[in-house]
């Protein structure tokens, strides 16, 4: 079972899939509900201290907003610990953790930075390039998981 | 309003919740009785409010603030005010957040504030902020005012001096300027220069209103009808004395310690910075330098005039390092005339460098505060920012003018 | 918050069937005797409770049709105060824009899980390169 970082990071189809071929997704949720359950919530709604942005910096330098920073800091673990990576191009619009373009800029670009397995996939629009999709992203998590039997 | 006395603030934003200052935001508001909310909204509207409002740019949040934008022009939300906000150095932001602001300024009448914030905004820094959207939400029928009515009186405690000033029938009767030393004191004094220019017995006086850091101590001494923070009266008071009431300005004060620059639409102020924590920027400044020079503070200005900042090199915009600069010049053959003009120069860049870089400069542009009234301060200001500044009549009165002004609106009720 | 160490969890089960209805996957978590609550939202069934049981029950509901019952795990519970419209005074959560695009997705996705053992990748179709200045230039002059 492999991780794997999903972007969207939040994305239901995404996270359900890699489950249902036998990975675990590094989805934002997970982090978030991390945050959120953190003895004393300082910082409502979610748990972002002026101490994330800060760890932020190992992503993104100070002159970058303070926002993208805080986004920064929950995602760019899950990139750090990630074994492989499905990016889904050309989405529609998420918002909230997902909602800051240049965020989301750095966060593919790191994404593509690790030496691990990646695919990109287009968001499907039509039933045809469903099935083209949901069969690219099946066949990358089987072949992940064949990697892991050779070895 | 809502209910009660609370105060319903919608909160506008593309993430301030992942900037690490949410929490300073929650306090701030709690602090004043007010409530953050986001605000109502189609979500269908999300996939066409680019087109819509004829912004498309690439962040989904930047989309959200102008579909929750939307939703109070509208009001699908209810609220009482908005406050817009966005990280500081987002140019993407930037851009929408001054957009946001105009538009829900133009097409509600709700009071809107904006700012930009990094991860070390704190509570303080917003309470300013809030405060001031608060009491404009709350009093928005006395900021309306245009014209002082009565016998009033407003004194500005500043943190350096205490301006006074008595007003009759929309004319300024009389002015008081003391130092600031003990608070009440020179606020007393203040006054009584102002009432006897008058010529008007303390007892005579309709109403009263106090401003500045002093004005809740001397308010409470005098009885004052009004107790305002500096930046609605301020903004105010300038913008009244330039004869720009209607329409855009900016004001940029220079205080002797701190400075303000603000952005005003139809004399109520909208996204404002303030500084104070650097004298490099501030009145103190020049008085080294004339003290340096060996001249009165009063002659600095016409002496800058005559100079040319040129000729002098500065490696520092910093009291310490920069006076020292002016001074290795005057050794190097500098005229005082050159050092003047360098020394407003100077403040003039440090107030960029640090407070014009987050709000438009909307023309006109009015400068106020003493510094103002040295010559070379408004002149270097021109020469950086390309435009014409206004320098009102009674320029270092500002705050006690608006005070007076604001505060006619409890002649009425008498 | 419970304050103590148990791994609670929140996960929404968003369903898509002809032949399982919403209904039918609250029934078969209320009958199953675990210690989790349900929620039923416009969009899917949240199940909070801990670690085990959430993904016990999930993976029940997942049996009854497999290919059309999606899930995800989600970072706020339901109703949390920080994060909740009732609460907050207004406004969907962030999250919210977003699945519902994916939620309009899903009968392709459905769809395309139902057929992938059959599926057979046709040949890439790749997107046209932009036209040259030159056939641009004629198709210009032919309009005029």
């Amino acid at each position: 079972m492999a991780k794997i970082f999903i972007y969207p990071t939040n994305s239901l189809i995404l996270s359900d899939l890699v489950e249902r071929f036998g990975h675990k997704p590094l989805a934002m949720m997970e982090k978030i509900r991390e945050k959120i359950t953190t003895v004393g919530v300082d910082s409502p709604p979610i748990n972002i201290t002026p101490e994330d942005p800060k760890h932020g910096l190992k992503y993104a330098s100070v002159e970058v907003p303070a926002g993208v920073r805080g986004r920064m800091s929950i995602v760019g673990p899950l990139i750090d610990e990630a074994e492989a990576a499905i990016i889904v191009l050309d989405s529609a619009s998420a918002f909230g953790c997902m909602g800051c373009a240049r965020a989301n800029e750095l966060t593919k670009f790191l994404a593509r930075q690790r030496d691990i397995p990646r695919l990109e996939v287009k968001y499907p629009r039509t039933e045809e390039e469903g099935k083209d999709f949901v069969y690219q992203i099946a066949e990358f998590l089987k072949s992940l998981s064949k990697e892991e039997d050779e070895e | 309003m809502n209910n009660s006395d609370k105060v319903t603030i919608a909160l506008v934003s593309c993430g301030s919740e992942y900037a690490g200052i949410q929490k300073e935001l929650e306090s701030a508001a709690s602090s004043l009785n007010a409530e953050l909310v986001y605000p109502e909204m189609d979500v269908a509207s999300m996939d066409t409010i680019g087109g819509e409002f004829g912004l498309e740019v690439a962040s989904p949040d930047l989309r959200l603030m102008m579909a929750r934008a939307k939703a109070v022009v509208e009001g699908v939300a209810q609220v009482d005010a908005v406050f817009v906000a966005t990280c500081f150095r987002c140019a993407e932001a930037a851009i929408v957040r001054n957009e946001v602001r105009r538009y829900i300024f133009e097409d509600s009448g709700l009071p809107v504030i904006s700012y930009s914030f990094t991860e070390r905004t704190t509570a303080a820094t917003l309470l300013t902020r809030m405060e001031a959207l608060t009491t404009i939400a709350k009093s928005k029928h006395l900021l309306a005012r245009e014209i002082q009515e009565g016998l009033t009186a407003g004194i500005d405690s500043g943190s350096t001096t205490t301006k006074a000033v008595v007003m009759r029938d929309d004319e300024i009767i009389g002015e008081g300027w003391v130092p600031t030393i003990k608070v009440l004191e020179s606020a007393e004094k203040a006054l009584q220069q102002a009432l006897d220019q008058a010529d008007v017995k303390r007892e005579d006086l309709q109403s009263i209103g106090t401003t500045g850091y002093g004005r809740f101590l001397i308010g409470d001494h005098f009885n004052a009808d009004l107790m305002q923070e500096e930046i609605t009266v301020n903004s105010k008071g300038a913008v009244y004395l330039a004869k720009t009431q209607q329409g855009n300005a900016t004001v940029i004060d220079i205080g002797g310690m701190d400075n303000k620059a603000i952005s005003v639409q139809d004399g109520i102020p909208g996204m404002f910075t303030m500084g104070g924590v650097c004298a490099g920027a501030s009145g103190r400044f020049l008085e080294m330098t004339s003290k340096r020079l060996g001249v009165d503070i009063t002659e600095l200005g016409d002496l800058a005039i005559k100079g040319m900042q040129k000729n002098v090199e500065m490696n520092s915009y910093c009291i310490v390092f920069g006076i020292q600069s002016l001074v290795n010049s005057l050794a190097k053959g500098a005229t005082p005339e050159d050092v003047a003009a360098a020394a407003c120069h100077s403040v003039v860049e440090q107030i960029f460098e640090q407070q014009l870089q987050e709000i438009e400069v909307k023309e006109p542009l009015v400068l106020v505060g003493g510094s103002s009234l040295i010559a070379g301060v408004p002149k270097a200001l021109e020469e950086l920012l390309k435009i014409d500044v206004v320098v009102p009549p009674y320029a270092q009165h500002i705050g006690a003018v608006g005070a007076a002004l604001l505060v006619s609106g409890f002649v009425d009720k008498e | 918050m419970s304050g103590e160490d148990v791994d609670e969890i929140t996960k929404i089960m968003v369903i898509d069937s002809d032949s399982v209805l919403p209904s039918d996957a609250a029934m078969k978590i209320y009958e199953s005797d675990v210690d989790i609550t349900i929620k039923e939202t416009c969009f899917g069934t949240m199940v909070t409770g801990p670690r085990d049981s959430v993904e016990k029950v999930v993976a029940e509901v997942r049996a009854l049709d497999p290919n059309h019952v999606f899930v995800k795990q989600r970072g706020f519970p339901p109703g949390d105060e920080r994060r909740c419209r009732a609460s907050r005074g207004g406004g969907p959560r962030p999250g919210f824009h977003y699945l519902r695009n994916e939620v309009a997705t899903l009968p392709i996705i459905s769809k395309a899980l139902d057929e992938y053992e059959t599926y057979n990748p046709a040949e890439k179709k790749e997107s046209p390169d932009k036209i040259s200045p030159s056939k641009l230039k004629d198709i210009i002059e032919s309009e005029l």
